[in-house]
């Protein structure tokens, strides 16, 4: 990450023009209040694992807000929250190890797809994220047989999103279906995508307005412009995994 | 006691007990995936042969959401009434009247849906209407159905070929070989033939 205000940003998204959708979050207006990860799990149809299975370490979550201590006891200060997501990395580490192409890259979006009818579970893409932003399905975590207590959820499951089986592996889709619904939105109306219009469920729900969405092969976006600034950085540059995500930090 | 079992199997009288087991899971087999091909029972047999074949009702009279998004919808007991409480036939005909009990008594008649895609699949109407394509050309010509069935198993090489047809670059597509209408149709065969298109 780029903390310091005085490194140079090492790439520039919208002049690479690499990819088409991206995200800005900006660290220092967000206070971890996790309202992006509720909004997240209700559109994605992402389950609530249970104590039990949550005790295993089987938690499920597209989102997540990892916190982090900087200096040595007893200077300890917190760094800034950083809610990390799947990054749609342009050179996705979790692609090429997918044995049966379940985990494949969108040529029209730029985005990584996780086909859930192909999956088989054998959750090499999870090992193989550096982001560790994939989650599997131990169980049919929805189906209302198996959890008696989610019948009082029977009409919660957004219809505009696959409801995973067991044994499925999962992640951030940059809302895909938002983007898909937009663009037929846009079609019908004749007109390209306005910027600002597909707006995620986390970036919708964030009440500080730290999550940006829209075009970086566009330069005039709010995304690609807010990319730019020197208080951009990407999570492990060094990879080369390109992601799509920015992370803005370090400013007062 | 495992080998005296196989041993039987290997008598004439036992090879003919295992042929009568396998034809008789065979046929069973047979049977189960014959019956995921037949045309479920509706509450009415519902004839659209006379609707649209005779009355030459249009599709998106009862199913008006295939202009706007994903479902077409199937007609409720209003859509049926609005039209049936002004005629004879209503009264009369011994198969309308699960059309009048359910008027009567207000409860919904249950059609079952027969072009029924998986819920990992996303289908959406309108950009199909919107490319120019026919109720027919997916659903077949229902003016000489009664019952409606599916023309041909919809699965996903089906849907692809259609979408790798329509953008193929060739004479019956692209009859001026302009390189900027190439281009695009190009674009448009990325898209539609990426995994996000429908499955997400």
């Amino acid at each position: 990450m780029a903390n310091d205000l005085n490194s140079p940003v090492k790439m520039n998204m919208s002049q690479d023009a690499q990819g088409k959708w991206g995200m800005v979050i900006d660290q220092d207006l967000c206070t971890g209040c996790q309202a992006c990860v509720a909004a997240c799990s209700m559109e994605n149809n992402v389950p609530f694992v249970g104590e039990v299975d949550a005790g295993y370490g089987r938690n499920m979550q597209w989102i997540r807000i990892e916190r982090f201590w900087s200096g040595s006891f007893p200077d300890i200060k917190m760094t800034s929250y950083q809610p990390v997501m799947c990054q749609q990395c342009h050179k996705a580490p979790c692609e090429p190890v997918c044995p049966v192409y379940a985990s494949v890259h969108s040529e029209s979006e730029d985005l990584n797809l996780q086909v859930y009818n192909r999956c088989i579970g054998t959750r090499y893409c999870a090992n193989n994220c550096p982001y560790q932003a994939r989650t599997f399905n131990w169980r049919d975590y929805q189906d209302a047989r198996q959890r008696p207590e989610l019948v009082t959820l029977q009409n919660h499951l957004n219809p505009d999103v696959t409801v995973r089986r067991r044994g499925v592996m999962e992640k951030c889709t940059f809302c895909i279906q938002r983007i898909r619904h937009t663009e037929d939105t846009a079609e019908s109306e004749n007109r390209e995508i306005r910027d600002g219009e597909v707006v995620p469920a986390c970036a919708q729900a964030c009440p500080a307005s730290a999550i940006t969405f829209g075009r970086i092969d566009d330069p005039t976006t709010q995304v690609s412009q807010a990319a730019v600034t020197s208080r951009a950085g990407h999570l492990l540059e060094d990879l080369g995994t390109i992601p799509h995500v920015t992370y803005l930090a370090g400013g007062a | 006691m495992i080998k005296s079992f196989f041993n039987a199997l290997n008598q004439p009288l036992g090879r003919v007990g295992v042929l009568i087991v396998f034809l008789a899971l065979l046929s069973g087999a047979v049977w189960g995936i014959a019956q995921t091909q037949k045309t479920p029972q509706q509450p009415i047999d519902f004839p659209h042969n006379i609707h649209v074949g005779v009355l030459k009702i249009p599709c998106l009279y009862c199913h008006p959401g295939a202009l706007r998004g994903p479902s077409p919808g199937l007609p409720t007991i209003t859509k049926c009434w609005g039209c049936h409480q002004q005629l004879d036939i209503t009264k009369t005909s011994p198969k309308l009247v699960p059309l009048v009990q359910a008027v009567q008594n207000n409860t919904p008649l249950q059609w079952v849906p027969v072009m029924w895609i998986p819920d990992f699949v996303h289908f959406v109407h309108r950009p199909h209407i919107a490319a120019g394509l026919n109720c027919e050309t997916c659903h077949g010509d229902v003016s000489k159905m009664t019952v409606y069935q599916t023309p041909q198993v919809i699965n996903m090489g089906w849907c692809l070929n259609c979408h790798r047809s329509k953008t193929e670059d060739n004479a019956q597509n692209n009859p001026t070989n302009d390189p900027a209408v190439a281009a695009s149709l190009a674009e448009e065969r990325i898209k539609l033939t990426d995994c996000s298109t429908c499955h997400y």
